[in-house]
């Protein structure tokens, strides 16, 4: 048939295009699915839109946009080509290496964003990367559509993205302004396993396998440069592949798939600077190249020769792999992976590991976050893991090594609920679509019954008490998603993502309908330091605030959650915790000029609504300081050792390990507890400058504090508080009673040179 | 519309509707569910009791239905129920201020769990009464009239705004039991589950415990001759009918042992457990006040 009549037939029949009712249905119940996703991931816009642009959320995303800034303005390649972008502005002054960034994330905003700008949409690059974490969380919602397709046909795979659009770590992950790594990770998880599924299916040719194939590699390319939790997809893998030969499923086809799929993905990562090619040596990835010894072994003991030389031929491999595992590890390639992934698999290492620990993200899961992720829907996931081993065909081996092992990895650290979310998604899918199944089928067909074994000696069921069991299904779903017993029976997306980002709630955890302006103090901040400061002049803060410091107060910063260098973290923790004198030392280090700190104060009222006094809230730096001195504790032996400058940074009388030195817990006549500090608490600088910021608020209120007060600073000079204008009763009727204020303070070099008989300056 | 089965206990085995049990389920659920939206019940500290009450019982019956229609295994059935001890948990916890971690029990005084009561002791009560009241039936009326007096007791002990959590569930099982009793319906597993759920769960959000345990010791009882039977006997509890009465040539069961050579009613048996277990709700209440 040539074209001409090709295209004449095909024009023919788009006039005749007919689509079935289910057809309909189903995309029409898609479609829903997706604007009820992206709406809800949308929710935050309500308190971005008084501030005229949308803002990014929490503080690695601020890290994401300087890499996709940068390559909308030089290239997407400048940051690693033909030299590594060196970012002094942050952790000056030695800079972060924005090279060694991973590019999935900033690549594809900045090609997206140029696409976008080349067809004439004017928008700016931050409010663009805000927008485009929605974008791609409603993008993951789709393609779980077509793996749940595949694993359970069209009802699964609707289920399964309803339940992902509706998941709260995933929504928190992708809503209005999240832009960091989770938002393509999970993207490129769902296609790598959708692609490698089908590249395995028996049933597809040659080409199609190929194509798959091609395609899963560079899925796994594509996650491998996006987000470290790449690992776990690489291991998830090679585990279930492993399965599959020992459960006597290998085939060529395996084989073939896994070596394109894996030698292609990998070959591509290790062209991202920062997985190198050193990335194949690591403890996680290097078991794929035993793997696929172990594939060549099935494949030679599949071929018609004799037993002998199959056994030859296996030991040989054998040899081989055992061989080749020791020479590597003898010659010290095997390198580990980075501490936080190793982590994840024994999370009781993370004890040792305050720097990691100290991020709210990383700890380990309680059981009471997985319920309040999961709810009464775990009945749902557990009854698709025993629907799955009921039936294991090569999907559903999959899905039950994917449930497990994500519920671990979940069980492990908070941040990993997000990958856990998919495998949930999918298993409850198939846990209720099987379940109903046959309830289902006697409702639809006439003169089916479905037949039941009872003591009672039933024999079957009617229609309508199918019917009771839909409705029973039903309740149960509605009770997980709408009416949760466990958020007071809210949704659970309020709590998830109904507040303003971040910057926008000044760091407060409130939201929802009754608050209905910004918090203005953080943003007032950054308004302030940006015309009013240098780029140049260097402000020392605790690490989560430097992002938004060096980003959007464009000033320079010491250390943010990058955590690039964790020397310097400690060396700004130790300037935080120590006295003034000690902490100028440090400051001088690092050329520092200005100190912030950020205080949130919680209003008493008493029960006739009167305003009684005031007292730290626990939000700000007042609650993160005992970081600070876990963190700086954790170099003790490096501080009391190291005199560059002619001293010690410690010494045996003034040391610690963590905030025990500096007070400690005691319980009030009510059982409360509360920290009481010690001389070197109130002569920390941190709680010199948190108390002086107290005092000066409650003072323009009239108000008492309730709290240890501290000594005014004797070489710090106050700047600028944002905040002071938010009086009691604002905050007690708008803000729930909490009080946001960032505190600029300079310091004062020539009182401490007259104080200490020195010439430092910075 | 509903499955009839055969009451194997009357002259003739008339057919009688069977699980009508999850009509209470329904009912119950929608109830709670109203209570929550007419804001009767508040929010204690972020975690609703009427909701936790009713995904506890959706579940129950959710359970019940399971096991109606792929007969659970007694090994699945024992620990299924520890899926809703989560909720129960989560109140629990949340509410850790009214919900005491302590249980305390007559002649060996009060015993403090600490954070074993939530991770230990409510999966551990979640686990036992629930299956202990699904083993107690098997006549008209003994399934639903046993677990309505433990309700009884326990509601009439609750506070005020508690015991509008119960007041509708308890009357609709309360018709139920009146037509079971007659011998004009049975609930079923699912009704089974579901109140022995419900038992629990009220008593855990109200933190009576004490007096729920006090009162379903009929119960355990019952439960553990049962299971030791079935372990060191290898032989099930098992009454004949001779057409007119029950009667036993063993002692396996709280109803065989009440039938034991000596021929009762139907009606007779179901109605010296009934007071049987009103005895011990009686004292489970007395207790309350001690």
């Amino acid at each position: 048939m040539g074209f001409k009549q090709t295209l004449s037939k095909g024009l023919k029949g788009f006039g005749r295009v007919q689509v079935s009712h289910g057809a309909v249905i189903t995309y029409t119940a898609l479609l829903l699915i997706l604007f009820i996703a992206f709406t809800i991931r949308v929710l935050p816009i309500r308190w971005e839109i008084p501030a005229g642009t949308l803002g990014l959320n929490e503080f690695d995303p601020y890290y994401q946009y300087t890499a996709t800034n940068y390559m909308v303005q030089h290239g997407l390649l400048s940051p690693y080509w033909p030299t590594h972008w060196i970012n002094t502005q942050q952790f000056y002054p030695a800079g972060i290496d924005m090279g060694m960034s991973l590019p999935s994330l900033p690549m594809t905003a900045a090609a997206l964003f140029n696409i976008i700008s080349a067809l004439g949409v004017s928008i700016d690059v931050m409010s663009f990367c805000a927008l485009l974490a929605p974008v791609l969380g409603t993008l993951a919602v789709f393609i779980i559509y077509f793996l749940g397709k595949d694993m359970g046909g069209k009802n699964v795979g609707l289920l399964a993205a309803l339940v992902l659009a509706l998941s709260p770590s995933v929504i928190q992950r992708s809503s209005l302004g999240f832009f960091d790594t989770e938002t393509v990770g999970v993207i490129a998880l769902l296609m790598f396993i959708f692609l490698f599924l089908r590249a395995i299916e028996p049933t597809r040719s040659l080409r199609s396998m190929m194509l798959y194939s091609l395609g899963a590699a560079g899925a796994l390319a594509y996650f491998s440069g996006g987000w470290g939790a790449a690992y776990f997809l690489i291991g998830l893998a090679v585990l279930f592949v492993l399965t599959l030969v020992l459960i006597k499923r290998y085939s060529q086809r395996l084989l073939i798939s896994y070596s394109i799929t894996f030698g292609l993905g990998l070959f591509i990562a290790t062209m991202v600077p920062f997985l190198s090619p050193s990335y194949l040596t690591t403890g996680v990835v290097l078991p794929v190249a035993g793997v696929f010894v172990i594939l060549c072994i099935a494949e030679v003991l599949r071929a018609q020769i004799s037993a002998r030389t199959k056994t030859i031929v296996a030991a040989a491999f054998l040899v081989v792999l055992v061989a080749g595992v020791a020479a590597i590890a003898g010659f010290g390639d095997i390198s580990n992976i980075a501490a936080k992934f190793g982590s994840v698999i024994d999370p009781f290492e993370r004890a040792s590991l305050p720097i990691i620990e100290s991020v709210a993200e990383h700890r380990i899961t309680a059981w009471g976050s997985i319920y309040y992720e999961l709810g009464i829907g775990v009945l749902f996931f557990l009854l698709g893991l025993y629907f799955a081993l009921k039936n294991p065909t090569t999907r559903n081996v999959f899905l039950v090594i994917f449930g497990m092992t994500t519920l671990y990895f979940a069980g492990s650290m908070v941040r990993l609920l997000v990958l856990l979310a998919p495998a949930f998604a999918l298993l409850a899918a198939i846990g209720v679509m099987s379940l109903l199944k046959p309830f289902y089928t006697l409702l639809r067909e006439s003169g089916v019954r479905a037949t039941v074994k009872s003591k009672r000696g039933l024999k079957r069921i009617s229609r309508e008490y199918s019917a009771i069991v839909v409705v029973i299904v039903f309740l149960l779903l509605m009770s997980n998603y709408a009416f949760m017993p466990q958020s007071g029976g809210q949704p659970r997306l309020y709590n998830s993502v109904y507040g303003p980002i971040t910057i926008s709630a000044s760091s407060l955890p409130i939201g929802g309908q009754y608050l209905q302006e910004p918090i203005p103090p953080w943003r007032d901040m950054l308004s302030y330091t940006r015309n009013n400061l240098q780029s140049t002049s260097v402000v020392c803060s605790w690490w989560d605030y430097g992002d938004w410091l060096g980003m959007l107060g464009n000033v320079t910063t010491l250390c943010d959650n990058t955590t690039s260098n964790t020397t310097q973290i400690e060396n700004v923790a130790y300037a935080m915790m120590v006295n003034e004198t000690q902490s100028a030392k440090m400051l001088k280090h690092y050329d520092v000029q200005y100190m912030l700190v950020f205080v949130t104060l919680q209003v008493e009222v008493t029960s006739d609504g009167s305003i009684s006094g005031v007292s730290f809230a626990g939000y700000g730096d007042e609650g993160k300081w005992y970081w600070m001195a876990r963190i700086s504790g954790e170099a003790e032996s490096r501080f009391l050792t190291d005199d560059t400058f002619g001293t010690s940074w410690m010494n045996d009388d003034y040391r610690w390990t963590d905030e025990t030195a500096f007070g400690n817990t005691t319980s009030d006549s009510s059982g409360n507890q509360q920290f009481v500090y010690n001389d070197m608490g109130l002569n920390s600088t941190v709680y010199k400058l948190m108390s002086a910021t107290e005092q000066q608020w409650a003072a323009q209120y009239g108000l008492t504090v309730s709290d240890q007060k501290a000594e005014a600073p004797e070489y710090f000079n106050q700047v600028y508080i944002a905040g002071l204008d938010i009086d009691a009763y604002t905050a007690a009727y708008l803000y729930g009673g909490l009080v946001p204020l960032v505190a600029l303070y300079e310091f004062d070099w020539d009182a401490y040179n007259a104080a200490t008989n020195s010439t430092a300056t910075p | 519309m509903w499955p009839k089965v055969p009451d194997q206990h009357k002259p003739g085995k008339p057919l009688v509707p069977w699980g009508l049990g999850v009509t209470y389920v329904l009912f119950a659920t929608v109830y709670l569910f109203l209570v929550y939206f007419l804001k009767v019940d508040s929010a204690a500290n972020g975690v609703s009791a009427s909701l936790t009450l009713a995904v506890c019982i959706l579940f129950g019956g959710f359970m019940g239905m399971l096991d109606d229609w792929i007969d659970l295994k007694w090994r699945y059935k024992a620990f299924i129920p520890l899926i809703a001890a989560l909720p129960l948990m989560y109140y629990a916890i949340a509410n850790s201020e009214t919900v005491r971690t302590s249980i305390s029990l007559p002649f060996i005084g009060l015993i403090q769990f600490g954070d074993f009561y939530y991770f230990l002791i409510i999966p551990l009560m979640v686990m036992i009464v629930t299956n202990a009241i699904n083993m107690l039936g098997g006549l008209n009326g003994l399934e639903t009239l046993c677990p309505a007096i433990v309700l009884i007791g326990l509601t009439t002990l609750a506070p005020a705004s508690a015991q509008l959590l119960m007041i509708g569930p308890l009357v609709f099982w309360l018709i139920l039991s009146y037509f079971n009793l007659q011998g004009k319906l049975f609930v079923g597993n699912t009704g089974s589950f579901a109140i022995g759920l419900t038992v629990t769960a009220f008593a855990v959000v109200t933190d009576l415990k004490s007096s729920m345990l006090i009162s379903i010791l009929p119960y355990i009882f019952n439960s553990s001759f049962i299971l030791l039977s079935v372990f060191f006997v290898r032989k099930k509890a098992n009454v004949i009918f001779d057409g007119k009465r029950l009667i036993s040539e063993h002692r396996r069961s709280i109803v065989t042992l009440l039938t034991y050579r000596r021929p009762l009613t139907e009606r007779q048996v179901v109605a010296a457990i009934a007071v049987i277990v009103a005895v011990f709700t009686v004292l489970g209440v007395l207790y309350q006040f001690l």
